[in-house]
C-alpha cells in the first residue's frame, strides 16, 4: 500500500483562523500545503512528492463554499458546479468531464485551478524516480535535471492539465487571493506564471478564495472539448474552451480561445481569436483559427499521447468547439 | 401393536427426538417434481438434443446444471465478507515490505542492513543469502530466487526484505538499507535478446543457446510446407507488434506466513495455483511438503497472474521463520507491475496463403516475445505463439518458427488466453485480408474451410467437439452482417473474428500424465445429508467452487444449500494442478461427478434394500430416490443415506480425472494439447472517427461454443469479462516502457483498462457443442472468449476506415498517424474524404458457399454417428482423411528443426536458431 509521510493537520474553521495558521507556520518556518478536496494533493502525498509536513485543512472554512452565477467559491466542490443550474452551462460542461463523478465529489475549484503539475517522469512512486535519479521538479536535494527535456535544469515542462481554467479564462474570469498581508485580485489569464514548479502567482501562505464571472457571462456561447484516452478518470491531453458573443448576427463580436493540457500552464489566445474576427468567414474562419491555435502550444512527451497527436488534436478540437458558431444565432 | 413392542426399553428423552427423516435435508421441506425439461431425450426426457446423448445424460437430475446461478460465495464477496489475500490478520503479525533494484541490471556487491537493524521495531531482514535454491513454475526453466543472489535482472527485482512491527517501520527500514551496485549494461529491445551478449541475463550452461539473451526457441513445420508457395493464389503478410499488457487483478498480491507452534508452516496467499507454490516452497525453505500448508485465501482476480509461485511468497515465510511471528506483505499497485507475468510483447511476421480453391494451403508465423527478466510460462508461451493457430481451419501448411528472449524488464508470463491470444488476432486480421484479396466474404471463408467434429489439426491435436459453424452462423445472422459488411459508411464497420483455445493442458507441469491424476475430488456426507467437497481447485472468482457444487449436487439430487466446498487449504483437499489452462471445469467438475456417481450408487443400492425395486428402474429426483416407472415407490435422500450409512458411517468418495492418450511424438507435440478446444466467433461493430483516430466498439455479438453450459450465467460473465479485458489490449492498454527502458505507466490512472463507457454492449451468445469427455458435455469458457475480441475490433477498423493495424493498442495517436499516411496516399486533404472499403463477390464466392454447405452436412454426420472414421488434416487438399498425411505423402513433412537452407535467410524470431547450444559447440 502506498503510505502518506505523516504531517500534522490544520483545520481551521475560518478564512482567519486558516491564514493565521498559515501565517505562524511560516514564522516558524516550517513548510505547509494547503488541502482543499484532497485529490490531487493526497495521490503525490502517496508518491513522496514534495510532501510537506504540515498541511491546512480549508474544509471547514465556510467563507469559501459559496456559489452563484457570478461568484464560484474555492471549496465549491466539482459536482457542484455540474448539478448547479445557475453555472455556466460550458462550465458545467467542463467540470462534468473532469475524472470520475467519486473524485469530483470531493475535487474544488480552486483545488481544479491550483492543480499541480504532471509529467511521466514525476507522478511516480519513490522506488521509481529513484530509478532515474529523481527530476528537476522532484530532486530530493540532487539537484537532478529535467527528465523530458534533458541539458536544462532551469525549466520544469510539466503539464497543466486542469479542466477548469480554460473555460473561466474564457468567461473573463477574475482570481481572488488571500494571504495574512490581506487581498488581492486578478484576471485568471494573469494568475499562471510559466514553470511547471512555480506555476502561478500565489506566494507562500496565500490561497485562492473565489473567482468572480462577469454578470454578461450569460450572452457568451461556446464549448469546451477534451482530448483523452477514456471518458472517465483522464487528465486533458489536450482542452480546448472557445466561447463566443454574437448579437443577433451570425458572425460573432467577439471570440476567446484558451487551451490546456498543452504546456506547463494553460494557454489564452487573444491574438489569434482576435485575427480570425477580423474578415469573419464563417467555416474558413474557423478552419484558420484551428490552425493558429495548433500552431500556438508546445506540447513536449511527458503525458499518454505524443506531442505532435496532442497539437494536431488542437486543431481539430477547436474546429469542433466552434461548431455552434456555424448555427444560425438565435 | 408390534411397533410399539419395539420401543420397549427405549425411554423417550426430552431433545433426544429420532432423528428427522422423510424430505428433510435443505432449507425447503418438500421434494420437488424432476425439471423434465432439463432431462435429456435421451433419459425420456423434455431436452432436445442436436448434438446427440452424453455419457452423463443418466447423471441429469434437471436441479442445477444448466441453470443460471449466482456464484455459491457471491454473498461472501458482497457484504464484504470475504477474506482475502490482505485481510488474512494473525495476532503479533509484523508487516513485510521489499527492498527493490533501482537499475535494470546490475551486480549487487554488498548489502548493509546495519543502520536498519538499528531502528526501533525492526524485527528481521533478509536477503539471497537467506534462500540460495532456485525455483519457479516449471521444472525445466527455474530461474527465480526469492531475493537476489548476485545480481538484479529489473527495475522492481526484490534484493532484500524486512519485517517490522508496522508498515511505517518497514517502510524506513528499507530506506535505511544500504545497496551497493555495480551497473551493468542492461537490455530492453528483444531484438537485442536475439544477440550474443557479454553477460547474458541468466546463464543456462550446456543448455545456453550460444551466448545470447534467448530463453526459448522452437521450430515446426508441418504439411506441404514447400508447396505453399506454387500453390498460393492470394498471400498475406504482416508484421505485428503487440505491446506487453498486464492482468490488473482488482487485487494486489499479498501474503502472510506463519510458522505455527507445531514447526509447520501456513502460507496464506491468493493463488491460482496453491500447489506450485507449495512444491517451491518446500525447495526454497528446504523442508518437506507435509511440513507446509498453502491456505488459499480468497482470490480477487488471477487472470494468470497469481499461477507462478512468487518470491514474495517465498520472503513471507522466510522473515516469518526468521522472527518467529506471522508476517504479512502487501503488494501496492506498482509492485504488482514489477511482478507482472502479463502478456508478452511481441513481434509477430503472420504469412497466410489462399490458393485457387480458397483452401488456406499455408500458415507461415514468426514470433519473437519479450520475456523480460525470467522464465516464468514463458517455455510453454513460445510453444503456443505456434500452435494455437493451428485450428479451427483446414491448413495445407504449417510453419512456426519461436523464440522468447530474456530482457531486463518484470518477467512476462501466463494472461488469459495464454500465447494464443497475439497470434490469433494476427491470423484472423489475416483471413480478412486474404478474404478480401480473394473478393469473397470473410465468413463464407471460414465456414468453408473448418476441421469437423471428431479430426485432427495438423499438428495431431484431437478436436471432439466443435461448434466453430454454428457460432459463426449465429453471430453472423444476429449481428444482421449481410447488411452491414463493406456497406456502412466512413467511420462505421463491423468485423469478425474467430478463435479456439484449450480446455486444460493435456500435459501437466509436473508429472507423467500416465501416473497421477490431474484433479481428484473427496467427498464425504454425513447422517446430516450435507456434503463436503475437499477439491484443491482454487476458485479465483471463476466460480470454480461453484461448478464442482454444481456438478455432485446435480448428481446427487441436491440443493446446493447441501454442498459445502472445502477448497483452501493443501492439508486437506487432495492434490490439484490449479487454476489455469482453463482446466478447472473440465478436470475437476469430472473428477467430482466420478466421486458424486460413487455416493449415487451406494444411494441406489440402499434403496433398492428398502424399496426392493431394481436399481435399473431407479432415478434420482430433489433429494429422492424413486421408480423412475412409478414414482410413489421411492425413498427420501436421507432414507437411503441412513440405509447406506448402517454398520460404516459417513460415507466417502474419491473420484479423480485423468486425459487420456493423445497427442503425436514430435519433440513440443506435447504443447496445446488438450482433451477438448473451445471454440468462438464475435462480431463487433465499431465507428472511428477519421479526424482523431478515435475507436469506439458499440456492439459484440458473441458466441462461444463451451460445449455444455453448467452455469449459463457465468458463461456469459465470462464473455462479457473477456470482451472487456481484449477491448484493453487492442484499444488502450500497454506496458509502455521509456526511452531508457523504465516502465512509465506502473499504475491504473496511466495504465489505460477500458472504463463503463469504452464498455460495449456485448451479446454473448453460448453454443454447445456436447463435448463427449467434457463434464455434462462442458468445455471451457474462461479464457478462449477472449481470443476472437481483438481480430473483430481490427477487422471492423478496416471495414470503417479501410486502415489495417498491425500495431497494438490501437491508441488514436497511432491510428491518425495510419489516417494521415493513407490521405497522404490518396492524395485527400480532408480525412472525411476517405473511400470507405467495399466488396464485390467473385465467383470463387459461390464455390466456398457450396463448400460450406457440403460440410454442414459431414459436420451434423459426424456428431451423430457412433462410428466415425478418423479425420486428419489434410483432407480437404485431397488427402486419404483416415491417415495422418505425413505417412503417406512425402510431400507432407514434420519437422522441428530447421534446414541449412531456412538458416541461410531466417525470419525475425528464426534468427533464434543460428546460435549453437553451448554443449553442441565442441569448445
Amino acid at each position: 500500500m502506498m503510505r502518506m509521510p505523516p504531517f500534522t493537520l490544520h483545520t481551521p474553521a475560518s478564512l482567519d483562523e486558516a491564514l493565521e495558521i498559515a501565517l505562524n507556520l511560516q514564522d516558524a518556518e516550517k513548510e505547509f500545503d494547503w488541502v482543499a478536496g484532497g485529490t490531487d494533493l493526497l495521490p503525490n502525498y502517496k508518491w513522496h512528492l514534495n510532501s510537506k509536513k504540515n498541511v491546512i485543512s480549508l474544509a471547514n472554512v465556510t467563507e469559501l463554499f459559496e456559489l452563484k452565477a457570478t461568484h464560484i467559491g474555492a471549496m465549491v466542490r466539482l459536482h457542484e458546479l455540474v448539478e448547479s443550474e445557475v453555472v455556466h452551462p460550458v462550465l458545467a460542461k467542463a467540470a462534468s468531464m473532469i475524472a470520475s463523478v467519486l473524485i469530483r465529489r470531493s475535487g474544488t475549484v480552486g483545488g481544479n485551478i491550483c492543480l499541480d503539475t504532471r509529467c511521466y517522469w514525476f507522478n511516480q512512486s519513490e522506488n521509481w524516480r529513484e530509478s532515474i535519479d529523481w527530476c528537476h521538479k522532484c530532486d530530493c536535494g540532487t539537484e537532478a535535471d529535467c527528465r523530458v527535456i534533458p541539458n536544462q535544469n532551469t525549466l520544469c515542462v510539466a503539464t497543466y492539465q486542469a479542466d477548469l481554467a480554460p473555460v473561466l479564462m474564457c468567461l473573463d474570469a477574475t482570481i481572488h487571493l488571500a494571504s495574512s498581508t490581506g487581498t488581492r485580485s486578478m484576471q485568471l489569464t494573469d494568475f499562471f506564471e510559466l514553470d511547471g514548479m512555480t506555476r502561478n502567482k500565489l506566494q507562500p501562505g496565500e490561497l485562492v478564495t473565489h473567482l468572480t464571472i462577469p454578470k454578461d457571462s450569460a450572452q457568451w456561447q461556446g464549448d469546451y472539448q477534451k482530448l483523452r484516452q477514456r471518458e472517465s478518470w483522464d487528465f486533458p491531453e489536450a482542452g480546448v474552451a472557445v466561447m463566443w458573443k454574437r448579437n443577433g448576427v451570425n458572425a460573432p463580436n467577439d471570440i476567446r480561445v484558451a487551451t490546456t493540457g498543452l504546456e506547463s500552464i494553460p494557454g489564452f489566445h487573444q491574438s489569434q481569436a482576435q485575427h480570425a474576427l477580423e474578415d469573419w468567414n464563417g467555416k474558413e474562419s474557423i478552419m484558420s483559427l484551428a490552425e493558429s491555435i495548433r500552431k500556438a502550444v508546445k506540447p513536449v512527451q511527458n503525458t499518454w499521447y505524443t506531442p505532435s497527436y496532442r497539437r494536431k488534436m488542437t486543431r481539430i478540437m477547436t474546429k469542433r468547439a466552434c461548431a455552434g458558431l456555424l448555427e444560425d444565432s438565435k | 401393536m408390534a411397533e410399539k413392542k419395539d420401543m420397549v426399553g427405549y425411554r423417550q428423552q426430552p431433545g433426544k427426538l429420532p432423528f428427522t427423516r422423510p424430505g428433510s435435508g435443505g432449507k425447503n421441506s418438500f421434494s420437488e417434481p424432476r425439471d423434465e425439461s432439463m432431462i435429456p431425450a435421451s433419459q425420456g426426457g423434455e431436452k432436445n438434443q442436436p448434438w446427440g446423448s452424453h455419457r452423463h445424460d443418466e447423471l441429469l437430475s434437471g436441479r442445477v446444471i444448466g441453470k443460471p446461478t449466482s456464484l455459491i460465495d457471491s454473498k461472501w464477496k458482497v457484504t464484504g465478507q470475504a477474506h482475502y489475500g490482505d485481510d488474512i490478520r494473525l495476532p503479533g503479525e509484523l508487516i513485510g515490505k521489499i527492498v527493490r533494484s533501482p537499475h535494470h541490471y546490475a551486480k549487487v556487491l554488498s548489502i548493509d542492513a546495519t543502520k536498519a537493524l538499528e531502528l526501533p521495531g525492526v524485527i528481521a531482514i533478509s536477503t539471497g543469502a537467506d534462500a540460495s535454491q532456485k525455483f519457479g513454475v516449471l521444472p525445466v526453466t527455474k530461474d527465480e530466487h526469492a531475493m537476489a543472489v548476485e545480481t538484479v535482472r529489473h527495475v522492481g527485482d526484490i534484493v532484500a526484505c524486512v519485517a517490522a512491527e508496522n508498515e511505517m517501520t518497514a517502510l524506513e527500514a528499507v530506506r535505511l538499507i544500504d545497496v551497493e551496485y555495480e551497473v551493468l549494461e542492461s537490455i530492453h529491445d528483444m531484438k537485442d535478446g536475439l544477440k550474443d551478449s557479454e553477460k547474458p541475463i541468466h546463464d543456462r550452461g550446456e543448455y545456453h543457446i550460444g551466448e545470447a539473451n534467448i530463453q526459448k526457441r522452437v521450430f515446426q513445420e508441418f504439411g506441404d510446407v514447400n508447396g505453399i508457395q506454387d500453390n498460393a493464389i492470394a498471400s498475406h503478410k504482416s508484421n505485428w507488434y503487440f505491446g506487453g499488457v498486464n492482468h490488473a487483478a482488482t487485487e494486489p498480491h499479498a501474503a502472510v506466513a506463519h510458522w505455527d507452534p507445531s514447526g509447520r508452516l501456513t502460507l496464506y496467499t491468493p493463488q491460482q495455483v496453491p500447489h506450485y507454490v507449495h512444491r517451491a516452497l518446500a525447495d526454497v525453505l528446504e523442508i518437506p511438503m507435509h511440513q507446509i500448508n498453502v491456505h488459499r485465501t480468497f482470490v480477487g482476480g488471477g487472470f494468470g497472474g497469481k499461477s507462478d509461485p512468487f518470491p514474495h511468497e517465498m520472503c513471507a515465510a522466510i522473515l516469518a521463520r526468521k522472527s518467529g511471528r506471522p508476517v504479512r506483505i502487501t503488494f501496492d499497485r506498482e509492485e504488482v507491475y514489477w511482478l507482472n507475468r502479463g502478456r508478452h510483447p511481441s513481434h509477430i511476421e503472420m504469412n497466410l496463403h489462399a490458393d485457387s480453391k480458397g483452401r488456406l494451403c499455408g500458415i507461415e508465423t514468426d514470433a519473437l516475445i519479450d520475456g523480460g527478466a525470467f522464465a516464468s510460462f514463458g517455455h510453454v508461451t513460445t510453444y503456443y505463439n505456434g500452435v494455437l493457430h493451428t485450428a479451427p481451419y483446414e491448413i495445407g501448411a504449417f510453419h512456426y518458427t519461436g523464440a522468447r528472449v530474456w530482457t531486463n524488464k518484470p518477467a512476462s508470463g501466463a494472461m488469459r488466453g495464454h500465447g494464443a491470444v497475439n497470434s490469433r488476432c494476427a491470423v484472423e486480421v489475416g483471413i480478412d485480408d486474404l478474404s478480401e484479396q480473394l473478393s469473397v466474404d470473410p465468413i463464407t471463408f471460414r465456414l468453408a474451410n473448418l476441421l469437423p467434429p471428431h479430426s485432427a489439426t495438423i499438428t495431431g491435436f484431437r478436436v471432439t467437439s466443435i461448434g466453430m459453424r454454428e457460432c459463426l452462423e449465429r453471430v453472423k445472422e444476429e449481428s444482421g452482417w449481410d447488411e452491414k459488411f463493406r456497406k456502412m459508411p466512413l467511420g462505421r464497420g463491423i468485423g469478425i473474428g474467430c478463435g479456439f483455445f484449450i480446455s486444460g493442458s493435456g500435459l501437466p507441469i509436473h508429472w507423467d500424465p500416465n501416473k497421477f491424476p490431474h484433479a481428484t475430488v473427496h467427498l464425504k456426507i454425513d447422517m446430516d445429508g450435507g456434503v463436503t467437497v475437499h477439491t484443491g481447485a482454487a476458485d479465483i472468482g471463476q466460480g470454480s467452487d461453484t461448478v464442482i457444487a454444481q456438478s455432485v449436487a446435480e448428481v446427487l439430487g441436491l440443493p446446493l444449500d447441501m454442498i459445502r466446498v472445502r477448497s483452501r487449504d493443501t492439508d486437506t483437499s487432495p492434490v490439484d494442478l490449479g487454476s489455469y489452462s482453463s482446466r478447472v471445469t473440465f478436470m475437476n467438475a469430472n473428477a467430482a461427478i466420478s466421486a458424486a456417481m460413487k455416493i449415487r450408487q451406494e444411494l441406489i443400492e440402499a434403496t433398492v434394500k428398502i424399496t426392493e425395486a431394481p436399481a435399473k428402474k431407479l432415478v434420482i429426483g430433489d433429494r429422492r430416490i424413486f421408480r423412475k416407472d412409478d414414482p410413489a415407490v421411492g425413498v427420501s435422500y436421507l432414507e437411503a443415506l441412513h440405509k447406506a450409512q448402517e454398520e460404516r458411517g459417513a460415507l466417502i468418495a474419491s473420484g479423480a480425472y485423468r486425459t487420456p492418450p493423445m497427442g503425436r511424438a514430435h519433440k513440443g507435440a506435447a504443447a496445446g494439447l488438450a482433451p477438448a478446444y473451445s471454440f468462438s466467433a464475435y462480431v463487433a461493430e465499431v465507428e472511428v472517427d477519421p479526424e482523431t483516430g478515435q475507436t469506439k466498439v458499440h456492439k459484440v455479438w458473441a458466441a462461444h461454443d463451451c460445449g455444455k453450459a453448467l452455469n449459463p450465467l457465468a458463461v456469459k460473465g465470462q464473455i462479457i469479462g473477456s470482451c472487456h479485458m481484449g477491448m484493453g489490449q487492442v484499444l488502450s492498454e500497454e506496458m509502455r516502457y521509456g526511452r531508457d527502458g523504465h516502465l512509465m505507466n506502473p499504475d491504473l490512472l496511466d495504465y489505460k483498462i477500458p472504463s463503463i463507457h469504452e464498455m460495449p454492449n456485448v451479446i454473448p451468445i453460448i453454443v454447445e457443442s456436447n463435448d463427449p469427455e467434457g463434464p455434462f458435455g462442458a468445455k471451457e469458457a474462461g479464457e478462449g472468449p477472449l481470443l476472437p475480441i481483438l481480430p473483430a475490433v481490427c477487422n471492423a477498423v478496416y471495414d470503417a476506415i479501410g486502415i489495417r493495424t498491425h500495431n497494438l493498442p490501437i491508441t488514436p495517436d497511432k491510428m491518425f498517424k495510419a489516417i494521415e499516411k493513407k490521405c497522404k496516399l490518396l492524395g485527400i486533404d480532408d480525412p472525411l474524404n476517405l473511400p470507405s472499403p467495399i466488396i464485390e463477390h467473385s465467383e470463387l464466392q459461390s464455390t466456398l458457399k457450396a463448400r460450406a454447405k457440403t460440410h454442414t452436412q459431414r459436420d451434423i454426420d459426424r456428431r451423430l454417428n457412433d462410428d466415425i472414421e478418423a479425420y486428419h488434416n489434410g483432407a480437404l487438399f485431397g488427402m486419404d482423411p483416415t491417415i495422418p498425411p505425413d505417412e503417406v505423402d512425402e510431400k507432407w513433412t514434420v519437422s522441428v528443426l530447421p534446414s541449412k537452407e531456412y538458416l541461410s535467410n531466417p525470419r525475425l524470431a528464426g534468427k533464434a536458431w543460428l546460435h549453437t547450444e553451448r554443449r553442441r559447440r565442441g569448445d
